[in-house]
């Protein structure tokens, strides 16, 4: 397995179980209410928020630093992952806007915690698609060249 | 479109069995990248094709040959 190839399957894992993490956080406590109520819900949120770029660049550096770590062809993948990237990111902006827009259309207002989620969520959906990118385009170049 | 082939492994076992791993040191890319190489799945920048024939001592078209396809 190559180092880049390895660095972004510990950055899916540790994308999923952030994601898995926070939506089991908000079920338990019901919805999401719970960040205005909870502070714990609150300061698990910062860490996220802290915590996921912290340990993205902690790997990236770890990996990228190295001499001889990422060639041209770990490149080439990089570059086709941001496509995925970016991609996701627009996606979960659209699901966010359509899905806020159509539960709080007659209320006229979208708490304010949602801000917070949606940057959450972008956060954690950018290096995990960024990752399974990655993934993809590992097993594309060793399944069909 | 043509395919390029190259006789990287023929040339590694020419070169006193070099390993994958000297090889790749040699021309500045993963071990992965060589093998993915060897097994037609990646057709490297004409750069990484030139570091290749240089560490065989060999000419270009002597590494890397374009089939009509």
């Amino acid at each position: 397995m190559a180092p880049l190839q390895k660095r972004a399957l510990y950055s899916f894992i540790i994308g999923l179980v952030l994601t898995i993490a926070l939506i089991a956080v908000l079920v338990i406590q019901g919805d999401i209410t719970a960040f205005d109520r909870d502070p714990n819900v609150r300061y698990v949120m910062y860490a996220v928020l802290i915590g996921v770029p912290l340990i993205y660049g902690i790997l990236c550096d770890l990996t990228l630093r190295k001499p001889r770590q990422i060639d041209e062809r770990d490149r080439l993948i990089i570059e086709k992952s941001s496509r995925a990237q970016w991609l996701a990111v627009i996606f979960l902006l659209v699901v966010w806007t359509i899905a806020l827009t159509e539960i709080y259309h007659d209320e006229r207002q979208v708490p304010v915690a949602f801000l917070t989620l949606i940057f959450v969520s972008a956060l954690i959906i950018s290096p995990l698609a960024q990752s399974l990118g990655i993934l993809l385009g590992y097993w594309r170049m060793n399944h069909n060249g | 479109m043509g395919r390029i082939q190259n006789r990287i492994r023929r040339l590694r076992f020419d070169h006193n069995e070099m390993t994958q791993e000297e090889l790749a040191n040699s021309v500045g890319c993963t071990r992965q990248t060589i093998i993915a190489l060897e097994q037609n799945k990646y057709v490297p920048s004409i750069e990484l094709a030139f570091r290749v024939a240089k560490a065989f001592g060999v000419p270009l078209e002597e590494v890397f040959q374009h089939e009509d396809g």
